[in-house]
């Protein structure tokens, strides 16, 4: 939470500053993850029922590839795919699907399962490491799982990444040669390394402050009470 | 805050977090496998 100059009577002290770090999440997830983008709304939820009293935050998210033997290009439907994988009937599995699409819908997202193009998405992570390094991790976040759960659109070739990145306003050129360079593959690899490290298995995986771990596409609610329990520890040690 | 939300687990992951309790309902994807719903169908 960072707090202005204010003084008693509104009357500004030059001494009256207390500067505070914004409290850190970091954010293990994968793009093609139906709960880490439930999570982020629950998430983003859960920050803006704080109202005024929701702390200044910094996001951080990290990669995770789920199914690194993904192909690139699978031709058949997200059923196809999870019936292959898994070996369940697809009965059942369009009846995990429909779950998940309803709990999406609660949290204001429209999945369309049956548009969605499996894929890879080593690159596409790959890319979200470029746009932290230009500032503009959040925005590419929520544009690839839109892309990708919404809209149908492949996540997984370089020419529909850069047009993506984009049309989040970052330099399509310099996000080209990122990707055909593979600069950023070892940030990706460094980022999945440390998830093995901290006992990560599943995603999405929230970190407060590096103390509080939080599994799972969690209700807003608890994403309120651990920010609130972070802020208040901030206080005490403060005070 | 005193509330159960934040209350730990006793999980013996090698997580160097405290980790929140909060909803064990709550869904994960690991591996191929993020669509396993609550109640498994029969």
């Amino acid at each position: 939470m960072s707090h202005s100059g204010a003084g008693i009577g509104g009357q500004q002290h030059p001494f009256a500053y207390i500067v505070s770090e914004p409290i850190k999440i970091d954010i293990w997830s994968d793009i093609a993850c139906p709960w880490c983008y439930i999570g982020k709304r629950h998430l983003e939820s859960g920050i803006a029922a704080l109202g005024a009293d929701a702390p200044e935050v910094e996001i951080e998210y990290h990669s995770f590839e789920l199914a690194p033997d993904t192909p690139v290009d699978f031709h058949g439907s997200e059923v196809d795919f999870l019936a292959k994988h898994k070996g369940l009937p697809a009965a059942q599995v369009h009846q995990m699907l429909e779950r998940v699409t309803g709990v999406a819908a609660a949290a204001g997202l429209d999945y369309d399962f049956d548009a969605l193009q499996h894929t890879k998405t080593l690159k596409a992570h790959e890319l979200l490491h470029f746009a932290k390094e230009q500032g503009q991790q959040l925005e590419l976040t929520e544009r690839l799982m839109r892309a990708y759960f919404t809209e149908g659109r492949h996540v997984g070739r370089i020419d529909d990444l850069v047009e993506l990145a984009a049309e989040v306003g970052l330099d399509a050129d310099a996000a080209r040669a990122a990707l055909e360079s593979g600069r950023f593959a070892a940030d990706v690899q460094a980022d999945i390394a440390q998830a093995g490290a901290y006992g990560i298995n599943g995603v999405p995986f929230f970190v407060f402050e590096g103390k509080y771990g939080v599994s799972g596409a969690q209700p807003a609610e608890v994403f309120a009470q651990v920010l609130t329990q972070v802020a208040g520890e901030r206080d005490e040690a403060a005070a | 805050m005193t509330d159960e939300a934040v209350m730990t687990t006793d999980a013996a992951a090698p997580s160097p977090f405290t980790m929140v309790a909060g909803d064990p309902a709550a869904m994960v994807c690991e591996g191929d496998v993020c669509y396993v719903p609550e109640a498994p169908a029969e």
